[in-house]
């Protein structure tokens, strides 16, 4: 009789032991997810999970239209030049291969601005949904990069001097409150180079060149 | 020895399970405790909400890449395939990988970024500590300026409208959200390892964060990298083309194209 409750008691310690085990594992080893964001992040980021998904659903309804019409055009027999030929204008605006125009804002910089601090006012327009953004005519698509010290920045390997523009296609008031609200990027600026000088201007119509780059990587190929 | 004979070999097991136990019921309750901190009425719903959303982009997304081929297959089926959609669809393809649509595979380097495991002194700022949107910018501008022909960070391809935002301790690129460690894979030239570690700008970084802060910054030469296609929009709102001679075959059947 002592013996078989001995065995229960070691029974149901072992099982508690287990179990805990396994809750001590788990939680050491769960990555670092959401459980670590105060509300604030998580609302900064339920917002941006909800503009993505939005874009995406556009993004899968244009997709659907595109294919049915291609389908359709098919089995008419017809080649689909206008829609491949609109696929091909839609594609290339956004990587930046053809000219853009639209409004946006003009942001106009004066004073030893570093290539850094150019690169964080590019980062906060994206931010705010920029589509196509210029420094000093040069349109910024992947691979272009502002570098150089204060007074000495270059974009592409061109020197900016010490007045430039730079221009972004968007909503003008979203960037403009994107990049002028307290604490922002540019009152962020002012504090670490005083010296410079930025003024941003809603603008009606801007025009943005083509990039000058292919874009087509020379040293990958298309996965299958 | 009699001794030893009047304590039963239970009550020693049941003893070493009961210390066992205690061990680990106070670091549960350890491990618990910087958790509980943020634990506020509106945080359940939330954490719920971007879950569900986060499943609903993963859908998205496979969505998206399951039309995307099926567009491109028949695009590429035109009937009696005439030089002009050949032609077409040659340049649309270019563009696409361009515009960062095509998943590419190719040589390159990994960067891999993750929080500091040094201690935080008294008068340190924790967040110095950890990998932040300006550190993973910074890498992603270096390897730019080393001749990467793609970047990706986990998983997301960074393309001309991709903002790296900070969010809590962790990272929003193209919106999606990212923890550590974070991979930052470049496809590009051979020499792109040994331009990276020549760059005055990359040295500077690896010095500050990695011996100022214990940053992890570890760098990787595999024999090929795998590149994502970027899985969003390309529609533009606000931009409409401009003619360009560049845009489109100079054989177009008639008018002005897009618009």
């Amino acid at each position: 009789m002592h013996r078989r409750s001995s065995q229960l008691t070691i029974a149901a310690v072992a099982a508690i032991l287990g179990v805990l085990v396994v809750i001590q594992l788990r939680s050491q080893a769960g990555p670092t997810g959401l459980a670590q964001l105060s509300s604030q992040d998580l609302t900064v980021l339920v917002a941006n999970l909800n503009a993505r998904n939005d874009q995406l659903r556009r993004e899968t309804s244009l997709l659907q239209a595109e294919l049915t019409t291609l389908q359709t055009n098919r089995s008419r027999g017809d080649a689909s030049v206008d829609e491949i030929t609109a696929d091909l204008h839609r594609v290339r605006a956004y990587a930046g291969l053809d000219p853009v125009g639209g409004p946006g804002v003009a942001i106009s910089i004066r004073g030893a601005i570093d290539g850094a601090g150019v690169e964080v006012l590019i980062n906060e327009l994206r931010n705010a949904g920029a589509e196509a953004i210029s420094v000093g005519g040069v349109r910024v698509v992947t691979g272009v990069v502002i570098t150089g010290a204060p007074g000495t920045s270059k974009v592409d390997g061109v020197a900016l001097g010490v007045a430039f523009d730079l221009d972004a296609i968007g909503a003008p008031d979203k960037l403009t409150g994107s990049l002028t609200r307290s604490g922002g990027v540019i009152a962020q600026l002012a504090a670490t180079q005083p010296d410079v000088e930025v003024t941003v201007t809603p603008m009606d119509r801007l025009e943005l060149p083509a990039t000058t780059r292919s874009l087509v990587p020379a040293h990958g190929r298309p996965r299958l | 020895m009699a001794r030893l004979r009047a304590i039963p070999s239970w009550q020693i097991t049941l003893g070493v399970a009961l210390l066992a136990l205690g061990f680990l019921i106070a670091a549960q309750l350890a491990s618990e405790g910087p958790r509980v901190r943020y634990t506020t009425q509106e945080r359940t719903p939330l954490v719920e909400t971007a879950n569900e959303l986060q499943s609903q982009q993963d859908e998205l997304k496979n969505t998206i890449l399951q039309l995307r081929a099926q567009i491109q297959a028949v695009e590429g089926q035109g009937p009696g395939s005439a030089d002009l959609v050949r032609q077409l669809n040659a340049e649309l393809q270019d563009a696409r990988i361009a515009a960062g649509l095509i998943a590419l595979t190719g040589p390159g380097i990994v960067l891999q970024l993750e929080d500091s495991k040094a201690p935080v002194p008294p008068d340190g700022n924790q967040s110095d500590y950890l990998v932040g949107s300006r550190d993973i910018r910074t890498v992603v501008e270096q390897l730019w300026g080393a001749g990467a022909e793609a970047i990706a960070v986990n998983g997301e391809r960074i393309t001309p409208t991709s903002a790296i935002i900070d969010v809590g301790s962790s990272l929003l690129v193209n919106s999606a959200y990212l923890t550590p460690p974070y991979q930052v894979t470049a496809l590009g030239p051979p020499a792109l390892y040994d331009e990276l570690g020549a760059s005055p700008g990359f040295v500077d970084f690896v010095r500050a964060r990695s011996e100022g802060y214990g940053i992890r910054v570890s760098l990787a030469e595999p024999d090929s990298v795998d590149m994502p296609a970027f899985v969003g929009t390309v529609t533009l709102r606000y931009s409409r083309p401009l003619a360009s001679p560049s845009a489109g075959p100079s054989t177009a059947p008639s008018g002005t194209p897009g618009g």
